[in-house]
């Protein structure tokens, strides 16, 4: 048998393996490495770093160690400890409520201000629009029939009320002041009456008109004359 | 000799009937002879000031020449301690004494007695006493009341007062109270609205129309110098309200109610129960009721024959008939104190006048002329006056009229007054 091809890796092994030898520590060794600890040892407790806790047992290798297992139970450490940790998470809770509470209630605001503004210029619309349509048409003398030339008048204003759903109108009647007080007050009415019965033919809702009559307690002028007579025999429409 | 024994005989008779005439005189609503009335000095005591007893004077002569069945001697009086001979001679039928006297706490005393200077005789006496914060002149107007009174079966109206509308500012009206005489102007509502139509029941209660809350209300006390509260509607909307009218015997109140087809109908309330009932039919205009002074027959202004006119009918609605037959427009009927005529105003050209309807004749009479218009009539408790309101001035004023139209009177000066009524001051 061929032994010399086992020389090679032999000789690896035996090398490598000596590298990892080493030889072993003489006494003389040991005892100096010993005292060299012990000196550090001492020289760092002189400067005052020695370790205060053993290394070996610590809290913070043992988090389930129950306290007062090693050191003294200190209750009202341990109450405040409680207290504390319990207003630490109510104050956390009330805070996270808080904030979602003012969120929610900015959200509200928010969208109430939209409505309003939303309303508001709704108004607006119907305000500018009624100062255009809404205005008074006359009668003659004794009498509480619609006239021809006020037609377009009303037309408008029902054209004005379909446009508008939400709006809603007084008509109030009046008279010059050629009649009784009472008298004129049922004329009024008479004449408010007849708007609103050509207004329903017009295909507004009477529903969304209230009426009323003035007679001639409010006049529009005092002067006796036809100018001021005629001027004050009148239809008044209000947006209400 | 027979003959101028008969003769003589009737003349004595018919002489000693006159002087029997002579020693009672006493008048009735419809002579137009006046008495003759003379006033002492009034003795004063106690009183601070001597202008006190001229003012009195001053307020009771007033007093007694407006009631239109006396005349106060003005001229040629004799003198105070004259002998009663001497003030029949001067031409007073009746001698008035009076004795005015302040108490040291302030209250007021009056003694008057009237002398019948032809027989010599006392015809009326009577003292009165109020507190201090009576002015002086209501006891004139007391002891005037007293004397028609005593002369006629029929007290006066010199402590009545007049209750009106009057406007405070554009589009607000309110109730006024003011006396006979003009003095004392009360506002009686403060509503801050138009305020219109007031009526007075035969107890002082008020009623009236208000716009304070927008649409018309009746508000009114249901008690006695209670406070004012809506009538009717009782809840909800009552449609355009207008013209209440309390029933003689302050239980009901007639009022008118128009509706949104343009009829406007008389209706009665009760007010123990709060429910009204409709009275017309809806066909036109009725408005402007008025009670007769037994509480069962209505007067009201409707257009249902076309013009405004005044018709009649039984305070259940039945028996409705017309009343005024001339003219195209007659309106505001008011019926009187003791039920026999209606006053009320009839529009030609524009302007109103006053006539009164005498209901037993069946004819109206004329009471002014068209100088200016003239309306809302009502009638002095006493039945011989009407009030209304005439522009005849420029603004709309209070004025009274005897029923000839002859004595036609500025009550006051106020401007812008409307819907005046006379009630009785006590």
């Amino acid at each position: 048998m061929r032994y010399g091809i086992y020389v090679v890796p032999a000789a690896i092994v035996l090398t490598l393996g000596s590298l990892a030898c080493k030889p072993p520590k003489t006494a003389e060794q040991i005892k100096a490495e010993t005292q060299a600890a012990f000196n550090e040892g001492y020289q760092a407790f002189k400067d005052g770093k020695a370790r205060t806790t053993n290394p070996y047992v610590s809290d913070k290798e043992n988090p389930l160690k129950m306290q007062g297992w090693y050191d003294g139970w200190d209750k009202a450490k341990a109450d405040q400890e409680a207290a504390d940790k319990a207003a630490a998470d109510a104050k956390a809770a009330a805070d996270a409520k808080a904030a979602a509470d003012a969120r929610a209630a900015a959200d509200r605001a928010a969208a109430e201000e939209a409505a309003r503004k939303a309303a508001q210029a709704q108004k607006e619309t119907i305000q500018t629009a009624a100062a255009r349509v809404l205005v008074n048409i006359h009668f003659d003398f004794d009498k509480a029939e619609i006239k021809e030339n006020d037609r377009a008048i009303l037309q408008g204003i029902a054209d004005f009320m379909k446009a508008f759903p939400v709006a809603k109108v007084e008509i109030a009647g009046n008279c010059d002041e050629r009649g009784t007080n009472e008298y004129n007050l049922a004329l009024g009415n008479k004449r408010a009456a007849a708007a609103l019965a050509y207004l329903k033919t017009l295909g507004v809702d009477e529903a969304r008109f209230t009426t009323i009559s003035y007679g001639k307690e409010k006049p529009l002028c005092t002067e006796a004359t036809e100018a001021c007579w005629s001027q004050n025999r009148r239809d008044e429409f209000k947006l209400k | 000799m027979p003959r101028f024994l008969v003769r003589t005989l009737l003349c004595a008779l018919a002489a000693s009937g006159l002087w029997a005439q002579q020693t009672e005189v006493v008048l009735t609503a419809t002579s137009s002879t006046k008495l003759v009335l003379a006033m002492s000095t009034p003795k004063a005591t106690g009183l601070d000031d001597a202008n006190v007893a001229a003012e009195f004077t001053a307020v009771l002569k007033r007093d007694l020449d407006e009631t239109g069945v006396m005349a106060v001697l003005q001229e040629r009086l004799p003198a105070d301690g004259a002998p009663t001979k001497a003030w029949k001679e001067a031409g007073a039928q009746w001698l008035l004494s009076t004795h005015l006297s302040k108490a040291v706490n302030g209250d007021l005393q009056l003694e008057a007695s009237a002398l019948d200077t032809a027989a010599e005789k006392g015809v009326f006496s009577r003292t009165y006493h109020a507190n201090r914060i009576v002015p002086l002149r209501y006891l004139a107007h007391y002891l005037a009341d007293d004397l028609v009174g005593r002369l006629t079966g029929e007290k006066g109206v010199a402590s009545s007062r007049i209750v009106f509308v009057r406007q405070v500012s554009n589009g607000v009206k309110e109730l006024f109270q003011v006396d006979r005489d003009g003095a004392d102007l009360i506002q009686l509502t403060r509503h801050g609205s138009l305020t219109l139509s007031p009526t007075v029941a035969a107890d002082g209660r008020l009623a009236y129309v208000t716009y304070k809350s927008g649409p018309p209300e009746i508000w009114g006390q249901r008690k006695k110098d209670g406070p004012h509260e809506r009538l009717y509607p009782t809840s909800g909307a009552g449609g355009m309200l207008s013209s209440p009218v309390w029933s003689p015997d302050g239980k009901r109140l007639a009022f008118v109610q128009g509706d949104r087809r343009g009829n406007s109908d008389i209706m009665v309330l009760d007010l123990a129960t709060g429910r009204a009932r409709r009275l017309t039919d809806s066909n036109g205009i009725n408005t402007e009721p008025t009670w007769n002074p037994n509480g069962n027959q209505l007067a009201f202004t409707s257009d249902r024959e076309g013009g405004p006119q005044v018709f009649l009918m039984q305070d259940d609605g039945s028996n409705l008939r017309r009343l005024t037959g001339e003219g195209l427009y007659n309106a505001s009927p008011t019926w009187s104190p003791n039920g026999a005529m209606v006053a009320y105003v009839s529009r030609f050209e524009g302007k109103f006048d006053l006539f009164v309807y005498k209901l037993g004749e069946g004819k109206a009479y004329q009471i002014t002329t068209g100088v200016s218009t003239s309306e809302s009539p009502a009638w002095s408790p006493d039945e011989r006056h009407l009030v209304f309101t005439s522009n005849r001035f420029g603004s709309s004023q209070i004025f009274t009229t005897d029923l000839s139209g002859r004595q036609v009177v500025r009550l006051t000066e106020l401007a812008g007054c409307q819907s005046p009524r006379w009630i009785r001051g006590r």
